[in-house]
């Protein structure tokens, strides 16, 4: 467990490199330190967030889920379905939209815990799966919905944030909350650092893994609904490569790929620093190829700075132990 | 075909890691002929096949192969001289042909392209040496048995020249049938004048197949013996050595009611009705060769392997353990055999490790965990156990390997388990952390647990146990008090299994 | 190494050797140039219909369409419709014109998806004996030159469309407006040639170019670009998109910036989810192409030059601008 000291340097070491992109960018551009840019930045992260929060939960226990974003999308198109087809109130269309992320990422960590298939199979094998149900539901057609789903996503008046964006941040610290301080979050931690071992402690690791598929499904499936409620229609494309933007999150935030070691927060920053960059760079008017060439610097060369990071900190550590441990 | 020179002079061979493992070790070889190996574990055997194959380096000593010098400094030089070892893990690749796997590192090729024709001219030959002529050389590795891939891995060995074969416990993968025709095998080697160093438990084909039989104890050679000259029950006396005075530290033996006991447990091939019973407050230690069924009959009482039968009764009433959940709620822990990997989260701190069996008991009902609770609990067992460590945040991968096992049991204690199972609960720890443990050992005895310990250390066993069961084969082959213990009768029952039935009577 | 390099060899050399004498099988067959129409099926043609991303609705409609005509007037031909996955996946849409030489069809209607890179296959397909004609984006002028081929066209003005589109949101703005341009997948030949329409309806009403960056044909990214040039440019008048997708993520991004009706937005394509839009002014103007005509536009074509007569020239569909 890491005391909370070393936690706030963490935390505060990834602020640091947000604050460098924004001083960066604000130098850059006149008009990006502004509200409308802070305003429009907390807008669209909100699906991205909740899908890295779970994802992150999945590395943790050392799996890896790359369906979300063609969950995200049925999830997102069975919304648009049930509303403008089906005229669904819009309670329920969202339920429904819920249910489905939840009943895929069961499928997910089902599958994979009593077939003891690995879950980069069985998602790959999902990410197809709910992305041909998404054009099916949808006749491949955009759907545009409007006002009934907006409210979720447009800008509280006088605060400049969604709903969305504080139903995200609830997310985040209550999955912190849960990754730290709960059985669940303890389990997990375990299980990601040595299954056989934990196992041997008499704990069943199967419950807890196919857990934390199914939140991971649950939040690409509430993913979906902050997609479609920001863009007011649903679309059967939604989410296409999504899997790769939550990865880099969350390993920008310093999880290991490896299971074991996580942060929900840290990962919170990595979708800022990802989302800061992409607007950024779009502000300053970077061609496409530019911002591509950018953005994967900036994730190989966060993850570089973490694992330095982490070295030192592992250094500290041995010479403390081997002082008090003759 | 007698030939005065011999095939391999081994003279003063020394090595040491930390200990001395092997001491002004001498041996020798002749051409065409069988040499047995036998002593108990850690006698040096595999550390001198180790070195004779090139895999380690000497610390001293010479050896000469048909009078020329020999120090191998890698496997290639010795299999370019002509010494090739036969590991008790094949070395097989299932997916590729017997043909490949036989010429792996020379295959014949023109332009990088396999000459197929070639390789599997070459492979009949080398196919029929071993008694495989039936055998195709395109059929994949994988398609054959046990017994037939290791034939196919000594092919592949005469197919290089190989003048001198190490082949250590080869028949503990095989059945009766392909045991026959391995020796049936050897036999043919030693018509073409291969030497065999042939290392094993097994007295009944040791006697059998073998020329001479040298005897090694704590990395010294013991005697050589013409192998119609020995019977087992000497050959068994001299890898133990004279009576070491034994002490029992014990000054009253257990006098609690039984805490477990374990009748007719029975494991595929592994176990056959092992039954048992250990006492609240007794330590009852179980010795046997590796691969006797030790690790086996731990990891069945505690779930963690499935089992065939037999039932485990705890405090009197029945159990129902088919995994580790169930042990637990049965007051049952294991301290594994491998720490790092089934013991310990090596990265993550002391006090995860600690609770890790306790988490409900450190959470309200709602599932948040009480971190003051958690700390608690951790340092009143470090305090009680003396792990030294600087904080109980300290990664465990940081410890040292006593400290570690520490951990390990401190889990347990935190469970509050009745019944404790360590697997080689001091490997890999230094001495004065083994006397620790030692002591430990007794004071939990001294709680009234009951403690059962694998040891392949005999005189750890008998320094720390009340009672000593001997597993051999997977059966039980004799039970010891303090009174009636010796190294010898242990070693000799730790044997039996492995004797034939009419040697067996004649020793027991 | 070098042994498992030399395994690793052998099954590539071999299927790259089966490849090639299957090539010239192919080749060998098509030896005789005065039979355009190769051994298919007796009777009625065949023709193959090729789609870029049958998940993009444009391109479904278009299928329908395409599906439509022939179960009315399937006595003359029949058809087989493919489309690939994933806009940009080249590689796949060069697979099904292979597997459609390899089935002998008789005439290849295609959408390509790069107007450069599919013009090696394509030869392949022509030199096989088999028709093809082009339709939607059009293949690269200069490429078809070099490979000596020649394709028809049967197609949209993409940049006449675009022209209109943008003349007609012109028309509520004045001159020294500030606007920007959201492209497609700068690549494709369709998305030049919007940007370039919409580029000589800025030039000539007098408008300012601020910026041009690309929303990759998709919603969100395009919503979120928008937001950037939102915030960059306060002053922004109109945002002008290559495709309805791209308008209705812009839509979405003026929306939460709070200036909705100050931003006017254009689109292409006139796809259904954008009509409430258009019925509530949110986006002033995009273009028709009539999707849905434009598959069968080509196929009459090719049965026509199967039929025997003579090969027209390049055939400009209608595109309609659509304001409400």
């Amino acid at each position: 467990m890491t005391s909370t000291p070393k936690k706030l340097a963490e935390y505060a070491a990834m602020l640091g490199i947000w604050v460098g992109l924004l001083v960066m960018f604000g130098l850059l551009s006149q008009n990006f330190l502004t509200g409308a840019t802070f305003s429009s930045l907390a807008n669209r992260i909100p699906s991205l967030a909740v899908v890295a929060t779970g994802m992150t939960l999945v590395l943790i226990i050392g799996g890896i889920d790359l369906s979300v974003g063609s969950v995200l999308g049925l999830c997102g198109s069975v919304m648009g379905v049930a509303l403008v087809n089906a005229h669904l109130p819009c309670w329920v269309a969202t339920l429904l939209a819920l249910g489905i992320g939840l009943v895929a990422g069961t499928l997910n960590g089902v599958i994979s815990v009593f077939f003891r298939i690995p879950s980069f199979i069985v998602t790959l094998g999902m990410l197809e799966i709910a992305r041909g149900l998404a054009y099916l539901s949808t006749n491949s057609q955009t759907k545009y919905i409007g006002s009934p789903v907006e409210p979720m996503s447009a800008p509280i008046p006088g605060l400049g944030i969604s709903p969305a964006f504080l139903m995200a941040l609830f997310v985040i610290i209550c999955s912190q909350v849960a990754l730290s301080r709960t059985v669940f979050g303890r389990h997990l931690v375990a299980i990601g650092t040595n299954e056989e071992a934990v196992r041997l402690a008499g704990i069943n690791p199967k419950p807890a893994k196919i857990a934390v598929f199914a939140l991971l499904g649950l939040l690409s499936g509430l993913g979906g609904v902050f997609h479609t409620s920001r863009l007011g229609s649903s679309d059967p494309n939604a989410g296409m490569g999504l899997e790769l933007s939550a990865i880099a999150a969350v390993v920008i935030g310093g999880t290991s790929l490896m299971g074991g070691r996580g942060s929900v927060v840290r990962t919170f920053f990595g979708v800022l620093i990802i989302a800061t960059l992409e607007a950024g760079l779009a502000q300053v008017g970077a061609s496409e190829p530019t911002k591509r060439v950018i953005t994967g610097i900036v994730i190989v060369g966060a993850v570089i700075l973490d694992a330095w990071r982490h070295n030192l900190n592992a250094r500290g550590f041995r010479s403390l132990g081997k002082r008090t441990n003759p | 075909m007698e030939n005065p020179a011999p095939l391999l002079q081994v003279k003063g061979l020394v090595k040491s890691y930390n200990v001395p493992v092997l001491v002004d070790f001498d041996f020798s070889l002749r051409p065409g002929e069988v040499h047995a190996l036998v002593g108990s574990n850690g006698a040096g055997k595999s550390t001198f096949a180790r070195i004779l194959s090139g895999l380690t380096l000497p610390d001293g000593g010479s050896m000469q192969i048909l009078g020329r010098p020999y120090s191998p400094r890698s496997k290639r030089e010795a299999e370019d001289a002509g010494v090739t070892m036969v590991l008790q893990e094949l070395n097989v690749i299932g997916t590729l042909s017997v043909a490949e796997n036989i010429f792996l590192n020379c295959l014949p090729r023109t332009a990088g392209f396999i000459r197929y024709h070639v390789l599997h001219e070459a492979t009949r030959r080398a196919l029929d040496r071993v008694g495989l002529a039936h055998v195709s050389p395109s059929t994949p590795a994988s398609a054959l048995g046990m017994g037939q891939q290791q034939l196919v891995e000594i092919a592949g060995i005469l197919a290089r020249n190989s003048r001198l074969i190490i082949l250590d416990e080869p028949t503990a993968a095989l059945t009766d049938p392909e045991i026959e025709q391995l020796f049936a095998n050897i036999r043919r080697l030693q018509s073409e004048g291969v030497g065999i160093i042939y290392i094993s438990h097994r007295m009944d084909e040791i006697q059998r197949i073998a020329d001479r039989i040298t005897v090694m104890r704590d990395g010294r050679m013991v005697a050589t013996h013409t192998a119609t000259d020995v019977i087992p029950s000497q050959l068994i006396r001299e890898m133990v050595g004279h009576d070491l005075t034994e002490r029992n530290p014990l000054d009253a033996g257990p006098t609690g009611g039984w805490a477990l006991q374990v009748e007719n447990l029975t494991s595929a091939d592994v176990l056959h009705q092992v039954s048992f019973g250990v006492r609240h407050g007794e330590i009852l230690g179980i010795a046997g060769l590796i691969g006797s069924g030790r690790t086996e009959t731990l990891r069945a009482i505690f779930g963690a392997d499935a089992k065939d039968g037999g039932e485990i009764i705890v405090n009197g009433q029945q159990a129902t353990i088919n995994n580790p959940q169930d042990a637990l709620r049965a007051g049952i822990g294991l301290v594994p055999e491998d720490r790092k990997h089934q013991g310990l989260l090596l990265p993550q701190s002391i006090l995860i490790n600690t609770t890790l069996s306790t988490i409900p008991g450190h959470a309200n009902r709602f599932g948040w965990m009480d971190s003051s609770a958690e700390a608690a609990t951790t340092k009143d067992f470090c305090d009680r156990l003396e792990v030294r460590c600087s904080s109980s945040g300290q990664p465990v991968r940081e410890l040292s390997g006593g400290n570690q096992q520490k951990v390990v049991i401190a889990r347990w204690l935190a469970r509050d388990c009745g019944i404790l199972l360590f697997d080689e609960p001091t490997r890999g720890i230094d001495a004065a952390a083994k006397d620790t443990i030692h002591q430990l050992l007794r004071d939990l005895a001294g709680q009234s647990k009951a403690l059962v310990v694998v040891s392949s250390e005999l005189l750890e066993l008998m320094a720390v146990c009340d009672r000593i069961l001997v597993l051999s084969r997977g059966r039980i082959t004799a039970e010891f008090t303090p009174s009636t213990w010796t190294q010898e009768k242990v070693t000799q029952a730790a044997f039996a299994g492995y004797l034939d039935t009419r040697e067996s009577k004649q020793t027991t | 190494m070098k042994n498992r390099f030399s395994t690793n060899l052998t099954p590539l050399l071999a299927s790259a050797l089966l490849m090639g004498a299957l090539a010239l099988m192919n080749g060998g067959c098509s030896k005789a140039p005065d039979q355009p129409e190769p051994k298919a099926a007796p009777g009625k043609p065949r023709v193959a219909l090729i789609m870029k991303s049958l998940a993009n609705e444009f391109f479904s409609t278009m299928a329908e369409g395409a599906k439509k005509h022939q179960s009315t007037n399937s006595a003359s031909y029949e058809l087989v419709v493919n489309g690939i996955k994933n806009e940009t996946d080249l590689g796949e849409q060069v697979n099904l014109v292979e597997q459609m030489i390899a089935q002998r069809v008789s005439a290849i209607v295609i959408a390509p998806a790069d107007s450069k890179a599919l013009v090696t296959v394509l030869k392949r397909a022509k030199i096989a004996g088999i028709l093809v004609v082009n339709i939607d984006n059009k293949l690269d002028a200069g490429v078809l030159k070099q490979a000596d081929l020649n394709i028809p066209f049967v197609g949209p003005d993409n940049r006449a469309g675009a022209r209109k589109v943008g003349e007609a949101l012109a028309k509520q703005l004045k001159a020294g407006d500030k606007v920007t341009i959201i492209e497609g997948i700068p690549t494709a030949f369709n998305g030049q040639q919007r940007r370039l329409g919409f580029e000589d309806a800025v030039k000539k009403a007098g408008l300012t170019l601020v910026g041009v960056q690309s929303g990759r044909w998709e919603m969100e990214a395009a919503s979120n670009v928008a937001a950037a040039m939102l915030s960059e440019h306060a002053d922004l008048k109109a945002i002008l998109c290559a495709n309805d997708s791209m308008a209705l993520g812009t839509v979405s991004a003026i929306q939460a910036a709070g200036k909705t009706g100050k931003v006017l937005v254009a689109g292409f394509d006139n796809i259904s989810a954008l009509q409430p839009l258009l019925q509530k002014g949110q986006v002033v103007a995009t273009a028709d192409q009539h999707g849905d005509q434009l598959a069968v536009f080509g196929i009459e074509a090719a049965l026509k030059i199967l039929k025997g007569e003579s090969a027209p020239a390049d055939q400009t569909t209608v595109v309609d601008l659509i304001t409400k």
